[in-house]
């Protein structure tokens, strides 16, 4: 069977891995199991960046037109087997997408090497994908805040995801974007201001 | 470097911004939801014009018209909203405009303390002294004589003028010389000197 890169609709260039069907199941072996979980990770981080996706659940395992389903399945696969297997035609065949159980371990893993992190906390079942750190994040957010001249006036978390420009942080999510600013708080960059009807933050010229 | 001591203090200033863009972002949230609302309530009018219910896709229409009376006044509240906020941030940048002419004069006046007329008038007298001893310095030092010198010079200058001077009195005065032997005569004219000698002469005579 030959394995070949795929381009996907939304223009993601899919590895050849990704044409394989063990590379949807989970591996008994534990080395090739932790090598096909790097593999994912690298393929979810990529994804996440090509498409500027930041939450990835479980469930987007089950269904067919979450975000990621370009990735956490390959109709091609089931195409395949369906020609080959016709011996063993099942309706729904299981092998050319990854299940929620698999989904979830790689997901945790992640999650112990900081590349994510569970949002809300306290629960297993999503996840904020950081394919840029939150320490990067905390840069960019500077830099553009910079870049649109709003050091020292205050600005609404609102103003920050949603510009009427848009801008590498549109749709940040607010757990995220809280992240960033407390980096940028830690170094006198960053002043968060509440009263009762929300939030507001304030950035400032680095002190030094 | 991290400490919270030198951030700017928040003030009620700050709070009322803050509040404003709050409220604005809400205004903005709504024109979306009511954006939202005029695409749903257009697609409600055009599949029950395609299902032939042309009352109820009339209704549609005029809850749509409703919807996008209330976009147009939200419109304008967030513009009031949106100037107040400018017409504040303008304020306090009038202010800190303000901060910085004050110091600039404070810098000013300061400086003209330490330079008032009177010290500069001196400075300048004390200039003009020292220009002058500087000149008195150049003087004595390119005729090298002394002051006592110059006069011992000038007497010595005046004796000889006075001895010069003698000397041609002492010529014009100087009587010829006698052409011929002065002639003894014991004539009674020379007497006068010689009288009191023969009278001594003549004493010694008497008792000789």
């Amino acid at each position: 069977m030959s394995l070949s890169t795929h381009t996907t609709p939304s223009g993601f260039l899919l590895p050849s891995i990704h044409s394989a069907p063990a590379f949807f199941t989970e591996q008994p072996n534990p080395t090739t199991q932790s090598s096909a979980t790097e593999q994912w990770t690298r393929l979810i981080l990529t994804y996440a960046r090509h498409r500027k996706l930041f939450v990835l659940r479980v469930e987007d395992a089950e269904s067919t037109d979450s975000d990621w389903s370009e990735i956490l399945r390959n109709e091609r696969i089931n195409r395949m087997f369906r020609l080959h297997l016709h011996a063993f035609q099942r309706s729904s065949s299981p092998v050319g997408r990854i299940l929620p159980n698999h989904l979830s371990n790689i997901i945790s893993n992640m999650v112990s090497k900081n590349l994510a992190a569970y949002e809300p906390p306290k629960q297993t079942r999503s996840a904020l994908i950081f394919w840029r750190l939150p320490e990067e994040w905390a840069e960019i957010l500077y830099d553009w805040v910079v870049s649109i001249g709003q050091l020292n006036t205050i600005l609404t978390f609102y103003d920050i995801t949603d510009p009427p420009v848009e801008s590498p942080l549109t749709n940040i999510p607010v757990p995220l974007l809280r992240r960033a600013i407390s980096i940028l708080g830690k170094t006198g960059r960053s002043q968060m201001i509440a009263i009762a009807d929300g939030e507001g933050v304030r950035f400032l010229a680095r002190s030094k | 470097m991290g400490g919270n001591q030198s951030l700017p203090k928040i003030t009620a200033q700050d709070r009322a911004i803050l509040d404003l863009k709050l409220q604005r972002d809400k205004l903005r949230q709504y024109q979306k939801k009511i954006q939202g609302v005029l695409d749903r309530e257009h697609a409600i009018a055009k599949a029950q014009i395609a299902s032939g219910q042309k009352d109820r896709a009339l209704i549609a229409l005029r809850r749509r018209k409703y919807q996008q009376s209330l976009l147009t006044k939200t419109d304008e509240q967030l513009m009031n909203l949106e100037q107040l906020v400018s017409t504040i941030e303008f304020s306090l940048v009038e202010v800190s405009v303000l901060h910085g002419l004050k110091q600039g004069n404070e810098v000013l006046k300061q400086i003209h303390k330490e330079m008032n007329i009177e010290s500069v008038e001196k400075l300048l007298e004390e200039t003009a002294e020292a220009r002058e001893y500087q000149r008195e310095i150049g003087d004595m030092l390119s005729n090298t004589l002394t002051l006592d010198d110059e006069e011992a010079v000038q007497r010595e200058l005046l004796s000889l003028q006075q001895d010069v001077l003698a000397e041609t009195n002492k010529d014009v005065q100087l009587p010829s010389v006698p052409s011929e032997e002065p002639a003894r005569n014991e004539a009674p004219a020379q007497g006068i000197s010689e009288e009191p000698q023969p009278a001594t002469r003549n004493k010694v005579l008497v008792p000789g």
